[in-house]
C-alpha cells in the first residue's frame, strides 16, 4: 500500500484524483467550481482524521487541508459514511440529518455536494 | 397502525395510576382530570386493560379530544382529517395556555357542545363475542377476494350504541384500506352490508366514546395487515419503552436538564427520533394513510409550537403544566427544582430557534412537503439498510420463498442453472442445497460465485465465509473472498484471504511463512506473490491473484499487466475479462474497459456484474443516458443488485430524468425497461448528445 492509512475513502479519493482530469471531471469543475475539504475519520468523528481537499475550481484532489485560502465548505465524515455518500448509498441530506456528516462553511456550497461528483469503483 | 386507535378511539384511558406509566397519559389526565365532571365521565368508560402498549399510547391522545371546544358531532371521516382536526383544535383553542386556563377555572362547565353519554359496558357474554368474531372474520375474508359481501342474519348480539358506533367507524375506515383499489360505491356497499347485518344504522353517528371492546376487530385488522407486510413485530411500543427507559435515566432532574441541553443540538434529538421511527416504519409502509397522517400531525404540531410566540406561554402556564405532568412521574419532591431547571434551559431561545427554522422551511407548502418527502425517503432507506444489516455482518440472508426446497438434488439443479447462466434461479437452488446440507462447501462456494456474478458482494462474502468454514483451505473460496473484499474496499480482510490462498496452495505454500499471517504487510505479501509468479510463470491463477493484489494497492498498470498475462493463458475466462475491465475502469481507462466487458458478456451474456460495470463506466464518462440502459439491463436480470439501483438513481438525476426516479424508487422494472431499452448488438451505443 502506498501509505499506511487504510481508509476505504482513500480508494475513492484516489480514483477521484484521476477522474477529475478526464472530460467528465472537467465538466464537474465547470458545473460546481467550488473547493471542498473533507475530514475523514476512521472510526469516530474528529479523531485521527485524514484531510482531503477536492478542488473543483482548479480540478485537483490533494491530501491535506486547502492551501489556497478558505474552502467553500468543509465536511466531516466517518470513513464508512463517506463511502456510503460517495457511492450513493446514503443521500447527503440524510447523512446530515443523522449527524453522519458535519458541515462547516457555506450551506449553499455544501448543497452542491452530491453523490454524482465521485466516480464509482468498478467491481472485479 | 396505532393511528387506527386514534381514529376509532380505542378508549384505553386507564385510571390515573395506570396511565401515568406514560407521560402523555398524565398530560391528558392533568387536563381532563381537573374537571370533575369529565373525570367522572372518564371513569365510566370501560377500562379494558390495554394489552398492548401501542393502543395505550395512542389512545391517550383521545381524552384531549374531550377538551372543551371539541366537537363530536362531526363524523370521523378518515385518519387524515381526524389527525389534522385534532391538531387544529389544539391550535383552535388558541394555544395551550387558554385551554389550560379554561380547565383551571373548574367551573364544571364541560364542553358546551359535546356531551358524552355514559356507556355501560355490555355484559361480556362469550357467545355473541364469538358470533361477532367469526362474522367480522368473514367480512375480512371477503375483502381478499374482492367479492361483494352479503348481509347475513345474525342472532341478537346486544350491542350497545357505543359498540355499534365503534364498529361503524372502524369498519368504514378499514374498508377504505382493504379496498383501496376499489370504487367508493363498492366500499360503501361493503360497509353497509356489514352494518346492516349487525343492525347498525350506517348513517346515524353516535356521540359516545368508543369503548375498547372490539379488540378482535382490531386483531383481524392487524392480521390482515400482517399478511401484507413481512415486517417485524410492532412498532410504536418501541417508542414507549424507549421513552420510559429514558425517563428512568433522567429521573434526576439535573441530569435531565443537562442531557437535554446536550441534545439541544439537533443531532441527539434527530437520531433518537429516527431510531424510534425506524421501528415503526415497518408498519407504516402497509398504511400510507397513517403514514401521511402521522407526518401531517408532526408538521402541524410543529407549526402550533412555532406560532405560539407568546412569552407567557413559555414562562408560566406551560411550566405549571409540565410540573403537573411530572407529578404523575414521582417528581413530587423535586417538583419545583425540576421546573427551575427547566426554565434555565432558555426555553425561549429554543422555541425561537425552532420557529425560525420552521419559518425558513415553511416558506411554501411545497418546501415542507419536500422535507416530509425527504424524511420519508430517509425512513425507507433506513428500513432497507436495516434489512441489509444482516448481510453486511456476514450473515447469509436466504430468500423467502424458495421453490427448490424439497428438490431431490438441488446442488445438481443449481449447477445446471448456473451453467445455463440463470444466476438468480441458481441462487435459489443452491440455497436449497445449503439449507439441506449446511456443510456442503461446494454448494456454498457456487452460491457465493453466483452472488458475485449477480453483483451482490455482501451475499457473496456471506456465502463464501460459510464455504470457508466448511472447507478452510479451498483455494477458489479464498480467492473469491479476497476479490469480494477488494470490491468492498476492505483492504485488510482482502489481504488476509489472498495471503491464505498463497499459504494453502500446494505449490507456493512453502513460500509463505505462517508466522507473518497475524500482521500482514502489503509489501511482504506482494513480494511473496511475485516470487510465486517467478516459480511458475505459466500459472494463470498466480497472475490473477497478483492482479487483485495490485488492485488493492491501486497499482493499476501492474494489475492490468497481470490480468492480461493471465488472459493469455485463460482466454475463455469471462470473470477474468471482467476483472481486467474493472481494473481499467478504476484507472480511468473507460474506453478500454468497455471492450473488456464486452468480451466477458460475449462469453457469458447473463453476467450481471459486467452489465453493471458497463453502466459504471459510461456514468464515469458522463454518459448517463447509456449508463441508465446498462443498469436497467443488469437489474432486469437481478433486481436484488442494490448497488445498481443506487447508481441508476444517480444516473437518472444526472441525465435530468427525474420523471423516472419514482419508477426507480418503486423498483418498477417494467416501466424502466420500456423507457430505457438496450439493443444488445450495438455494443458501442451511439452517443446521443
Amino acid at each position: 500500500m502506498a501509505d499506511s492509512s487504510n481508509l476505504k475513502s482513500d480508494a475513492i479519493m484516489e480514483q477521484m484524483k484521476q477522474h477529475i482530469a478526464t472530460d467528465a471531471g472537467k465538466k464537474l469543475t465547470e458545473k460546481i467550481g467550488l473547493v471542498y475539504q473533507f475530514h475523514i475519520a476512521p472510526k469516530k468523528l474528529g479523531f485521527d482524521e485524514v484531510v482531503y481537499t477536492v478542488d473543483l475550481k482548479k480540478g485537483e484532489v490533494t491530501k491535506g487541508p486547502y492551501e489556497g485560502g478558505k474552502p467553500d465548505a468543509t465536511f466531516s465524515f466517518k470513513d464508512e459514511d463517506f463511502v456510503k455518500v460517495a457511492l450513493g448509498k446514503m443521500n447527503p441530506q440524510i447523512a446530515f440529518m443523522r449527524g453522519a456528516m458535519k458541515i462547516k462553511g457555506s450551506l449553499s456550497a455544501a448543497q452542491k455536494f452530491t453523490p454524482d461528483i465521485f466516480p464509482k469503483p468498478s467491481k472485479l | 397502525m396505532a393511528m387506527r386507535d386514534l381514529v376509532s378511539g380505542a378508549a384505553a384511558c386507564g385510571d390515573s395510576s395506570s396511565s401515568s406509566a406514560n407521560p402523555l397519559a398524565s398530560l391528558a389526565n392533568a387536563l381532563v382530570g381537573s374537571s370533575s365532571k369529565t373525570q367522572e365521565r372518564l371513569k365510566e368508560i370501560p377500562t379494558s386493560t390495554p394489552t398492548d402498549p401501542t393502543s395505550q399510547f395512542y389512545s391517550t391522545a383521545l381524552p384531549v379530544n374531550h377538551l372543551p371546544g371539541s366537537e363530536f358531532d362531526k363524523p370521523l371521516l378518515d385518519a387524515n382529517s381526524q389527525a389534522s382536526e385534532f391538531l387544529h383544535r389544539f391550535r383552535g383553542a388558541s394555544g395551550l395556555e387558554e385551554t389550560w386556563d379554561e380547565i383551571q377555572r373548574e367551573t364544571g362547565v364541560a364542553g358546551p357542545r359535546q356531551l358524552v353519554p355514559a356507556i355501560q359496558q355490555p355484559p361480556l357474554d362469550g357467545t355473541p363475542q364469538r358470533v361477532l368474531s367469526s362474522f367480522l372474520h368473514s367480512f375480512l375474508d371477503s375483502s381478499r377476494g374482492g367479492v361483494p359481501f352479503h348481509p347475513t342474519p345474525l342472532p341478537m348480539l346486544g350491542l350497545s350504541e357505543g359498540d355499534k358506533q365503534c364498529i361503524r367507524d372502524r369498519s368504514s375506515i378499514m374498508a377504505r384500506h382493504l379496498f383501496a383499489d376499489k370504487s367508493e360505491e363498492f366500499i360503501d356497499a361493503q360497509v353497509n352490508a356489514l352494518l346492516c347485518s349487525l343492525d347498525i344504522d350506517s348513517n346515524v353517528r353516535g356521540k359516545g366514546p368508543m369503548p375498547e371492546r372490539f379488540r378482535e376487530l382490531e386483531d383481524y385488522w392487524n392480521e390482515s395487515q400482517g399478511n401484507m407486510r413481512p415486517g417485524p413485530p410492532p412498532a410504536a411500543d418501541g417508542w414507549i419503552t424507549e421513552f420510559s427507559q429514558h425517563r428512568g435515566k433522567y429521573d434526576n432532574p439535573d441530569s435531565w436538564a443537562n442531557s437535554f441541553e446536550q441534545q439541544h443540538g439537533a443531532n441527539g434529538w434527530a437520531s433518537e427520533f429516527e431510531h424510534s421511527q425506524l421501528s415503526s416504519v415497518g408498519q407504516m409502509q402497509g398504511m400510507n394513510m397513517s403514514n401521511f397522517a402521522a407526518m401531517e400531525q408532526t408538521r402541524m404540531l410543529a407549526n402550533t409550537l412555532a406560532q405560539n410566540g407568546d412569552p407567557k406561554f413559555q414562562n408560566s402556564k406551560f411550566l405549571q403544566f409540565v410540573s403537573k405532568m411530572s407529578r404523575g412521574r414521582q417528581h413530587d419532591a423535586t417538583d419545583d427544582q425540576w421546573v427551575n431547571e427547566f426554565s434555565k434551559l432558555n426555553v425561549n431561545d429554543w422555541a425561537d430557534e425552532f420557529g425560525q427554522q420552521l419559518g425558513e422551511a415553511a416558506l411554501g407548502d411545497s418546501t415542507s412537503d419536500s422535507w416530509a418527502q425527504a424524511y420519508d425517503e430517509f425512513l425507507n432507506e433506513q428500513v432497507a439498510s436495516k434489512q441489509q444489516l444482516d448481510s453486511s455482518r456476514g450473515v447469509y440472508v436466504f430468500s423467502d420463498l424458495n421453490p427448490y426446497v424439497g428438490h431431490p438434488n438441488p446442488l445438481k439443479e443449481g449447477q445446471d442453472l448456473f451453467r445455463k447462466g440463470l444466476l438468480s434461479e441458481a441462487v435459489l437452488a443452491l440455497e436449497a442445497e445449503v439449507l439441506k446440507n449446511p456443510e456442503n462447501a461446494e454448494g456454498w462456494r457456487l452460491l457465493g460465485i453466483a452472488h458475485a456474478e449477480n453483483d451482490d458482494d455482501q451475499q457473496a462474502i456471506a456465502a463464501m465465509m460459510k464455504a470457508q468454514e466448511a472447507d478452510p483451505t479451498n483455494l477458489e473460496v479464498l480467492l473469491a473472498l479476497g476479490v469480494s473484499h477488494t470490491n468492498e474496499l476492505e483492504q485488510t480482510a482482502a489481504l488476509k484471504y489472498l495471503y491464505g490462498w498463497l499459504r494453502h496452495h500446494p505449490k507456493y505454500g512453502t513460500l509463505a511463512p505462517p508466522e507473518i499471517s497475524d500482521s500482514l504487510y502489503y509489501a511482504d505479501v506482494a513480494r511473496l506473490f511475485n516470487e510465486a509468479a517467478e516459480v511458475s510463470p505459466d500459472d494463470a491463477d498466480v497472475h490473477i491473484v497478483l492482479g487483485v493484489m495490485y488492485n488493492l494497492s491501486r497499482e493499476y498498470d501492474k494489475a492490468i499487466a497481470s490480468f492480461e498475462r493471465a488472459l493469455k493463458l485463460k482466454p475463455q475466462d469471462y470473470s477474468l475479462w471482467n476483472k481486467l475491465g474493472a481494473t481499467q475502469a478504476n484507472s480511468i481507462q473507460s474506453a478500454d474497459a468497455i471492450m473488456a466487458y464486452q468480451q466477458a458478456l460475449d462469453l457469458k451474456p447473463n453476467y450481471v456484474r459486467a452489465w453493471a460495470n458497463m453502466g459504471i463506466s459510461y456514468a464515469n464518462q458522463g454518459m448517463y443516458d447509456e449508463s441508465i440502459r446498462y443498469y436497467v439491463r443488469a437489474l432486469a436480470m437481478n433486481p436484488k443488485a442494490e448497488n445498481a439501483w443506487q447508481y441508476l438513481r444517480i444516473s437518472l438525476s444526472c441525465a435530468s430524468r427525474n420523471d423516472m426516479l419514482e419508477a426507480c424508487d418503486s423498483r418498477n422494472l417494467d416501466l424502466l425497461q420500456k423507457e430505457f431499452p438496450l439493443q444488445r448488438d450495438s455494443s458501442t451505443v451511439e452517443v446521443v448528445a
